[in-house]
């Protein structure tokens, strides 16, 4: 932190200041207000560069390993220029293991399970936040007790469930465990509870709509900016999860997370890194479409504590 | 009451109305609930109380289920010295991560809780490593990290130094993948701290500026007894999340299951190799119940410490404090 | 704001919704496209098998060969268990590897019988041993066998030379004492090696261990596939002991067991125990189409000829299609083909004519070493081992493990080091 403060001795030993010092000691404060508050100096800029650079290098890093050739790892300082390669790179990733399929694949689980948790969230948080019915409360605290388990620690049966169900090694294996999140729920309520007043959706009955004609009608354009929010934050989720895909999907069936873990450990003794880090910029891509689209809304989601395992 | 607001003579055929819009209203909210709370129970609540179930059993993974030998398995993973090696590594990877990360993001918090320009930048600038998925974050910091060919073993080289095994020892293997995880969540849990340092009032700030108070005293005295909740918070997820790390050491050497000595092997991929490699579906079972209650018992440690390092500072004005928490819990 | 929001809401909505429209689609095109048929394969390690696939396909022009090759025997391995247990998710192919063969007849209705596909006429074409591994208890051929693992000696000539030992390789073998070499003759050289190069002799204690294992009638089980063979048995023990002191004395690099091609390259290390499958991982730890490596290849094992490794075709019970894969799994298994995958990546192969077709080839990197010859003279006299279901296990988990820890300097004795790997079999399959 910048130090500059030169703190006055105390000012409470100073007993029964005259006009003049008090008006030099308000015009201090003033400064030194502005000084704490409102202007930063060169370091904080410096130091925010810093971290974004250390936050950027890995990814940009990558990038430009992957349009050169995998001898460029290890040049010092490292590489910071991207080469011409990149296709070329790009085009051994699909040749090694099934990239296309595992991208495919991956936009289908992710979008599926963002459909299914948005749509069923946004009905329930809804209902709990909005609609009086026997048991509300007790069924509210039950969500909320089972938002603090992690699931993951279910693999077992749930594994022994898709076996059951003759699902290992097809997608729906994937998107029916991810269908419906009890943070989701707990999310959309506390974002209905207040957005929504009760009176509209008074009248709303009085004008004789239908409970799902109000839900739709009222409730879910008012809902829109918190599902945007859950959308994403559940699309993501659903992009970067590997343990359960990795158990339940095949590696000729892959998402892009078990395809780009089979890329990485394809080149076993002497890996081709550029391509392995080219499949690894393909595999965010999407993501950063997605960051770059709607990244002030990750931040205000973030912000805002929308998000939780 | 119907018919008066909408104005209009009361029909016989309305009474078949007025019913259906009466099971309506009654019936629809459960309805609306019962979708989640169906499929909740089949693939949330159910697997997890099937863990248990399992638990109890001789289950091997391919053979099936075999018989019942109530808390056998829990004795045979406790008194098996794979599982300490894995919940020392677990907790040393964990306490790598979790403290710079904390510290880290406090600070990065502090830089942007100023009147920066171009504070959207910075905010989602530090929030990028969050949409990189674990196994590409392991695999390029896998080539960052590369004994030989990265930049590191470069860096190394040129200074004359021994080239780092960095998935061979134990040390610098936790470290890499403490790395891993930071880089990753830092951004994130900056931008939380950010938001609970928002909340507090400026008017906290300006009296103690007055009363003389420099920054740094400002941070320690006001700033960070204010978010104590919001800190609470993260080092609960962080727990939570570093407990359950897999991705990570599973593909830093993806040849093994953490290590061709275990010397990275976590608890989740302690799970996974007895329940898959070794097919021991029982005392994977119970490793996951004791997982399941490691992470109930440290969520509650880390709460308890957190509180206790507040309560050994410096007083802040309590009412605001709890404000910010009320806060916290609104939104 | 919120009417941008509106607008991601809606796109995101939209891509999502189309993804399901997609879902509902492809799982309902499977059996679409008439008469073309498509299998699936999958297989780990370097197996040389890409060219066969295609050739295959360009006779059979209605079958589609869908290929996954998995790195590393482990990752195959857990693959192929999840999807057993599943019943589902197999390829209509899977390459099962010797050390989990044992694993598999546990559960052996995963897989077909091949004597209904006929692979009882052929029956001849395999090495006996080889065809009997693939045979379970009960007489069903679950594995059609591929390849074998004869093993040599790989050398750097350059090294020897260097050091003062002979460097030809008729020369190297019978300084090791050619039919007779004997361990205890194999560590002797290697430290007249370290003594006079300054230089370690091995990586890793690991490979020689399982050579060792490999030798002895009876490995980690007895011969009935179940009993474990290893606390008592006074052979392993005292062997065990031999190869710990080696590797205090210096013989060791202190290297892992895999992955050291940097070592390799600047010569840290002098030999290499090479079953054939080696020589393709050998060969990775350098740039394509080298040739100056300095390694060569000699036809010497010590301690008498012994197979390691080795991997066997199976077609899954789940299988759609599985007289066409049956009929694949074979085609591959054949002579001509493992000749093919010989010459691509190494393999030996498993049959008798496969291996007159490949006597002739000789392999540049290895210093043109006649490897085909070389090969089916180490092939001669190896006996099959009988796996136990925790045998990849063993190896992998409670030996490599403890003489890593030899190397790292943390077990300083043989005795300890002993007692470490019994400690860990009780844990891992006691």
């Amino acid at each position: 932190m910048t130090a500059t403060l030169t703190s006055p001795k105390s000012p409470k030993s100073t007993k029964s200041p005259s006009v003049e010092d008090r008006r030099i000691v308000d015009a201090e404060r003033r400064a030194r207000r502005r000084r704490a508050y409102e202007r930063p100096g060169v370091l904080t800029y410096a130091l925010l560069a810093a971290f974004f650079l250390g936050s950027a290098f890995p990814l940009w890093w990558s990038f430009v390993i992957s349009s050169r050739q995998s001898s460029d790892t290890n040049l010092v300082p490292p590489a910071v220029l991207p080469g011409a390669n990149f296709l070329t790179n790009a085009a051994k990733v699909f040749d090694t293991v099934p990239f296309l399929q595992g991208l495919l694949n991956s936009i289908i689980i992710s979008g599926a399970i963002t459909v299914s948790v948005v749509f069923f969230s946004t009905l329930a948080g809804y209902s709990f936040a909005k609609l009086r019915f026997r048991g509300r409360n007790g069924l509210m605290l039950a969500v909320i007790a089972t938002m603090a388990i992690p699931t993951q620690l279910g693999i077992i049966p749930l594994f022994m469930l898709m076996a059951e169900w003759h699902w290992v090694g097809t997608l729906q294996a994937v998107i029916v465990p991810g269908m419906v999140t009890a943070f989701g729920v707990f999310f959309m309520r506390q974002y209905l509870v207040d957005v929504i007043p009760d009176e509209l959706i008074e009248a709303a009955r009085m004008d004789g709509a239908s409970m799902w004609g109000t839900f739709r009608h009222v409730a879910i354009p008012a809902a829109r900016p918190a599902m945007a929010v859950l959308a994403l934050f559940t699309f993501m989720a659903a992009w970067t999860d590997y343990l359960w895909p990795l158990l339940v999907l095949s590696p000729r069936n892959p998402s892009v997370q078990t395809a780009l873990a089979a890329l990485s450990a394809a080149g076993g003794q002497n890996p081709d890194n550029a391509m392995v880090l080219a499949g690894a910029v393909l595999s965010v891509i999407p993501l950063l479409i997605l960051f770059i689209v709607a990244g002030r809304q990750l931040v205000a989601g973030i912000m805002q504590g929308a998000v939780k395992g | 009451m119907t018919s008066s607001t909408l104005g209009r003579p009361a029909r016989p055929d309305l009474t078949f109305r007025q019913k259906v819009s009466r099971f309506d209203y009654r019936f629809s909210p459960f309805l609306y609930v019962a979708p989640f709370f169906i499929l909740f129970a089949a693939i949330g609540v159910f697997p997890i109380v099937y863990t248990m179930n399992v638990s109890l059993y001789d289950w091997h993974l391919l053979k099936g289920q075999g018989d019942f030998v109530g808390l056998q398995n829990y004795v045979a993973v406790l008194s098996d010295p794979f599982f300490w090696n894995a919940f020392g590594n677990t907790v040393s990877i964990f306490l790598l991560s979790a403290i710079p990360q904390l510290v880290i993001a406090t600070g990065i918090a502090a830089l942007l809780d100023q009147a920066i320009r171009g504070k959207t930048f910075w905010r989602m600038s530090i929030l990028l490593p969050y949409i990189v998925a674990p196994v590409a974050v392991t695999v390029i910091f896998l080539q960052i990290f590369s004994q030989f060919h990265g930049p590191i073993a470069g860096l190394l080289e040129l200074f004359g130094l021994d080239p780092i095994r960095w998935t061979f020892d134990v040390l610098p293997s936790h470290i890499a993948i403490a790395t891993m995880v930071n880089w990753r969540w830092t951004g994130y849990n900056a931008l939380i701290l950010l938001a609970a340092m928002q909340a507090v009032p400026r008017d906290v700030y300006e009296s103690a500026a007055l009363d003389g108070a420099n920054k740094l005293r400002r941070f320690w005295s006001i700033t960070i007894p204010m978010i104590r909740p919001t800190l609470i918070f993260v080092v609960i997820t962080a727990t939570i999340g570093g407990l359950q790390i897999f991705t990570e050491p599973k593909l830093f050497d993806s040849r093994t299951n953490g290590g061709g000595s275990r010397q990275f092997q976590t608890i989740v991929l302690y799970l996974y190799e007895l329940a898959f490699p070794r097919r021991d579906f029982g005392q994977a079972s119970a490793t996951a119940w004791i997982l399941f209650l490691i992470i109930v018992l440290v969520g509650l440690i880390s709460f308890a410490v957190t509180r206790a390092i507040r309560t050994a500072d410096v007083k802040p004005p309590r009412s605001s404090a709890a404000s910010v928490g009320a806060q916290q819990g609104e939104s | 704001m919120i009417s941008s929001r509106n607008r991601i809401a809606a796109s995101i909505a939209g891509v999502a919704a189309l993804a399901l429209i997609t879902t509902g689609c492809s799982s309902g095109g499977g059996g679409g496209d008439d008469e073309k048929i498509t299998l699936s394969i999958t297989t780990f390690g370097t197996m040389g098998v890409d060219a066969n696939y295609e050739k295959y396909m360009e006779e059979n022009p209605d079958i589609t060969i869908e290929a996954t090759n998995l790195e590393g025997g482990g990752a195959a391995r857990d693959d192929a268990y999840a999807k057993i247990a599943a019943g589902t998710g197999l390829s209509d192919i899977v390459a099962i590897e010797e050390g989990w063969l044992g694993t598999i007849f546990e559960v052996s209705d995963s897989f077909v019988d091949l004597r209904d596909y006929g692979i009882e006429d052929v029956k001849d074409d395999w090495l006996e041993w080889k065809f009997d591994q693939g045979t379970g208890p009960d007489g069903k051929v679950i594995g059609a066998g591929l390849d074998i693992g004869p093993q040599g000696l790989c050398y750097r000539g350059d090294l020897f030379e260097a050091a003062g030992l002979p460097s030809e390789r008729s020369e190297v073998a019978a300084y090791f004492g050619g039919e007779d070499a004997t361990w205890d003759r194999f560590f002797e050289v290697g430290k007249e090696y370290v003594d006079k190069s300054g230089k370690a002799f091995w990586h890793s204690p690991r490979f020689f261990w399982n050579s060792f294992v490999n030798q002895q009638e009876e490995g980690y089980y007895k011969k009935d596939g179940e009993t474990l063979n290893i606390e008592d048995n006074a052979v392993l023990k005292e062997h065990h002991a031999k190869i710990v002191e080696a590797e205090m004395a210096g013989l060791g690099a202190g290297l892992p067991g895999w992955e050291v091609g940097p070592e390799a390259k600047a010569g840290d290390f002098a030999v290499y125990m090479c079953p054939s499958w080696m020589l393709g991982i050998v060969q990775g730890y350098y740039d394509e189409g080298t040739t100056d490596s300095g390694w060569d290849f000699a036809d010497v094992l010590p301690g008498g000829a012994a197979n390691w490794g080795g991997a066997f075709l199976g077609v899954s019970e789940s299988s759609e299609h599985k007289e066409e894969a049956a009929k694949l799994a074979l085609w591959l298994a054949a002579p001509e083909q493992q000749a093919a995958a010989f010459e691509e990546a190494g393999p030996f192969p498993s049959t008798t004519e496969g291996q007159e077709l490949v006597a002739e080839t000789t392999n540049p990197f290895f210093n043109d070493a006649p490897v085909g010859e070389i090969f089916a003279a180490r092939a001669e006299g190896v006996i099959a081992q009988v796996k136990g279901p925790e045998d990849s296990n063993i190896q992998d988990n409670v030996f490599g493990p403890t003489f890593d820890r030899v190397s790292q300097g943390e077990i300083t004795d043989a005795e300890t080091a002993w007692k470490e790997a019994m400690k860990l079999v009780d844990q891992l399959v006691g």
